[in-house]
């Protein structure tokens, strides 16, 4: 095993004159703390500009925010965390991912921090016990969270004369026939960034094979080419078959597949809550221009998982203001008012139990109900599995939305990915 | 004298000496340092692992891919620029009406970043609303909705083009000067010989072209190299890997699958390629300075 260090943060640097971009971390003011994210949306841009206020207001400390676009980010953090130069705190999604970082050694614990404050009591146990612990120690703060649903556009399902919406597997097809028969196109995706389709295959597989196999497939304990998921990417393929997605998911972003939605191209597509916010900015209201379903039920038995990612704020192993960290990650998730500024702005679930339900739209309550009626909450795809393995997973999705028929092919290259990654 | 001389000489140096040292040449020893290794990216901790990740490199599909697509890419950066280039340096140079009007137009791309010109060119390409779809759909009178960025048989070359389209105004203004260079009376000469308007570009022109034609391939072979810019806007090496080149490939690598020991690998192998490809064009070039002298 060798060190190093500073080098190594000058060659990335250098070789990818990502230099300048990120400026420095270092020196600081005794009230400022540094932090970077990648809330760079116009409307959590706006919400979070409002909440570091409050934090000034109540400390004195001034926040120095460096946002970062969203695919961006998760390459930038790391060349930053490389070179030592992390800021004081960065938002990061709980999982895998934190996973990954905290296995490096670059974050520092807030057990201390945690018990102090008693943000046993704050933060939302179910939340908490998946979300903040890796390797027995506590590094997350949970900001806010999401759930993964079948968005739909209320006019559309309306004129279709739809009025109650399938919670098995059989009447989901029903739904999208009609659908199809009336001119309307059921199902809008975007996976030209390949992530938003990663719920079909997450749903897919949870409601076939249940969570505890898709755990182990996650762990590389079980493997791709395994008859569990092959069956779940078959009930994929058939929906792809039929044609039941609209054309060209792969030059569309997730942004793009929800449009179609709102402009009633397309009924229904499977998205996090964050589209709540998107189409709050773009003046459509929760209840009148859109609502959601849950994923249908498809095996019998198979417990009841709801799948979303949960943002989280990780405070770095050598933050240059340590204490201001701790300070602004407590106030981000205690604060009610700052909460429930964030779930407005963001489309985010509060991990606040005390923030007052009366500051959700009628979906995002309903969203929340589903949660809590749920037996798991599983993290989507890419936050269950590790980075490297995601990587293979998501092209996969890509390539399945562009060909179906070779589905079986693809999936015997991804376990071939996750021999490499797992070391099976 | 001679030493005040010198103290300049060293003084001017050092700063250019040392950034490019600091910036360039570490960070490309650093790479071949780190080839040899196993590091992740960002945890301190990682393992020498001699010869592996080059031995790899002969067993990963995506390596091949994104040597083929290289290939493509070179050859199509090369042709399509230069022959554009030339083309429309020999129509704009034959008196058309309006012509320093088309000359300022057909450069105006070499003047954008090529973060605008691929985001020009997604709106082009965008299957629904795009440029390009309409056009074919209003010629045809079907509507037309193939997704070129996001089928694998066209992102590549729709990228070259979107490439191609921006690079050609550089090629254009090099071959116009070359053209104004070209003796009138030569070309008088062998017009009262005989020659067709075809023979006088063909044995007239296009030979006193040659220097002209040696700046535009060096440039484009050049530029061809560092074309990543417009790929990671364009495209991103999609989908899935079918535009990867291998820089893309070295990327993705690196910074998605956080194997930065075999993405150095990958590095190191563009570059040892990178240095033929240059070592023989230096050698071409030389070859032609002595034969005009």
């Amino acid at each position: 095993m060798r060190e190093s260090g500073f080098p190594r943060a000058v060659a990335l640097a250098g070789a990818l004159g990502l230099a300048g971009t990120f400026g420095s971390g270092g020196a600081l003011a005794a009230g400022e703390v540094t932090i970077s994210h990648y809330f760079t949306g116009e409307l959590g841009r706006a919400g979070l500009e409002e909440i570091f206020g409050n934090f000034r207001e109540a400390t004195g400390v001034t926040v120095k925010d460096s946002p970062i676009g969203h695919e961006d980010f998760k390459t930038g953090i790391l060349v930053r965390a490389a070179g030592g130069n992390l800021p004081d705190v960065f938002s990061y999604w709980a999982g895998a991912r934190t996973q990954f970082v905290a296995d490096a050694g670059n974050l520092g614990a807030i057990d201390e921090m945690w018990a102090a404050r008693g943000l046993d009591a704050v933060v939302a146990k179910s939340v908490a016990d998946g979300a903040t612990m890796y390797n027995g120690a506590r590094y997350l703060v949970p900001f806010g969270y999401h759930y993964a649903g079948m968005f739909y556009n209320t006019k559309v399902m309306a004129e279709a004369g739809v009025t109650e919406f399938p919670t098995t597997w059989e009447g989901f097809l029903t739904l999208c026939a009609d659908l199809e028969a009336r001119g309307v196109t059921p199902i809008a995706l975007g996976s030209k960034n390949r992530w938003p389709a990663q719920f079909w295959f997450d749903y897919l597989l949870l409601r076939t094979a249940g969570p505890g196999y898709r755990a182990k497939l996650m762990a590389g304990e079980a493997a791709y080419t395994d008859d569990e998921v092959k069956a779940a990417m078959g009930l994929w393929r058939d929906l792809a078959d039929a044609g039941y997605f609209a054309p060209n998911a792969n030059a569309d972003d997730w942004t793009d597949a929800s449009d179609k939605v709102a402009r009633g191209d397309a009924a229904m597509t499977l998205m996090g809550t964050w589209i709540t916010g998107y189409w709050g900015g773009n003046g459509l209201k929760a209840g009148e221009d859109y609502d959601f379903f849950e994923f249908p039920a498809i095996t019998p038995g198979v417990p009841n998982a709801v799948v979303g990612p949960v943002d989280g704020l990780l405070i770095s192993g050598n933050a240059a203001n340590r204490a201001n960290a701790e300070e602004l990650v407590a106030f981000l998730v205690s604060d009610k008012a700052s909460q429930a500024t964030w779930a407005k702005a963001q489309g985010a679930l509060s991990p606040n139990v005390g923030v007052d339900e009366g500051i959700y739209t009628s979906v995002m309550k309903r969203a929340l109900e589903a949660i809590g009626n749920a037996d798991t909450f599983a993290f989507n795809y890419d936050l269950a599995t590790t980075p490297p393995m995601a990587e293979h997973g998501l092209s996969m999705f890509a390539r399945f939305m562009d060909d179906p028929s070779g589905y079986e092919g693809y999936l015997a290259d991804t376990e071939e990915g996750a021999k490499e990654v797992f070391g099976k | 004298m001679k030493r005040q001389a010198l103290f300049w000489r060293v003084a001017l140096l050092a700063l250019p000496l040392s950034v490019f040292g600091c910036f360039v040449v570490w960070p490309l020893l650093d790479s071949f340092y780190y080839s040899f290794t196993d590091w992740n990216g960002f945890d301190p901790r990682y393992r020498f692992v001699g010869a592996d990740n080059f031995v790899k490199v002969a067993t990963d599909r995506l390596f091949t891919n994104a040597t083929l697509n290289t290939v493509i890419w070179m050859v199509l950066a090369l042709l399509l620029p230069t022959l554009g280039g030339l083309g429309l340096a020999l129509l704009l140079d034959s008196q058309v009406r309006g012509a320093n009007v088309f000359k300022s137009v057909f450069y105006l791309p070499i003047c954008l970043s090529a973060v605008v010109v691929g985001q020009i060119w997604v709106w082009i390409y965008q299957p629904d609303w795009g440029l390009l779809n309409t056009v074919i759909g209003t010629v045809t009178g079907e509507p037309a909705t193939f997704a070129w960025l996001a089928r694998p048989q066209s992102a590549l070359y729709s990228v070259i083009v979107a490439w191609s389209w921006q690079q050609m105004g550089l090629s254009m203004v090099i071959f116009l000067a070359g053209l104004t260079a070209i003796p009138s009376d030569l070309l008088e000469a062998a017009a009262i010989e005989g020659a067709t308007r075809w023979q006088r570009t063909r044995y007239v022109v296009l030979p006193l072209l040659r220097p002209a034609t040696v700046v535009v391939v060096a440039l484009s072979v050049i530029n061809s190299l560092k074309g990543f810019d417009i790929l990671y806007i364009m495209t991103g090496g999609g989908p899935f890997h079918s535009s990867d080149t291998l820089a893309m490939h070295m990327y993705n690598e690196s910074f998605k699958k956080y194997k930065m020991g075999y993405g150095s690998a990958i590095s190191v192998i563009l570059f040892l390629l990178t240095l033929i490809i240059v070592f023989i064009y230096f050698r071409q070039l030389r070859k032609l300075d002595e034969l005009h002298g």
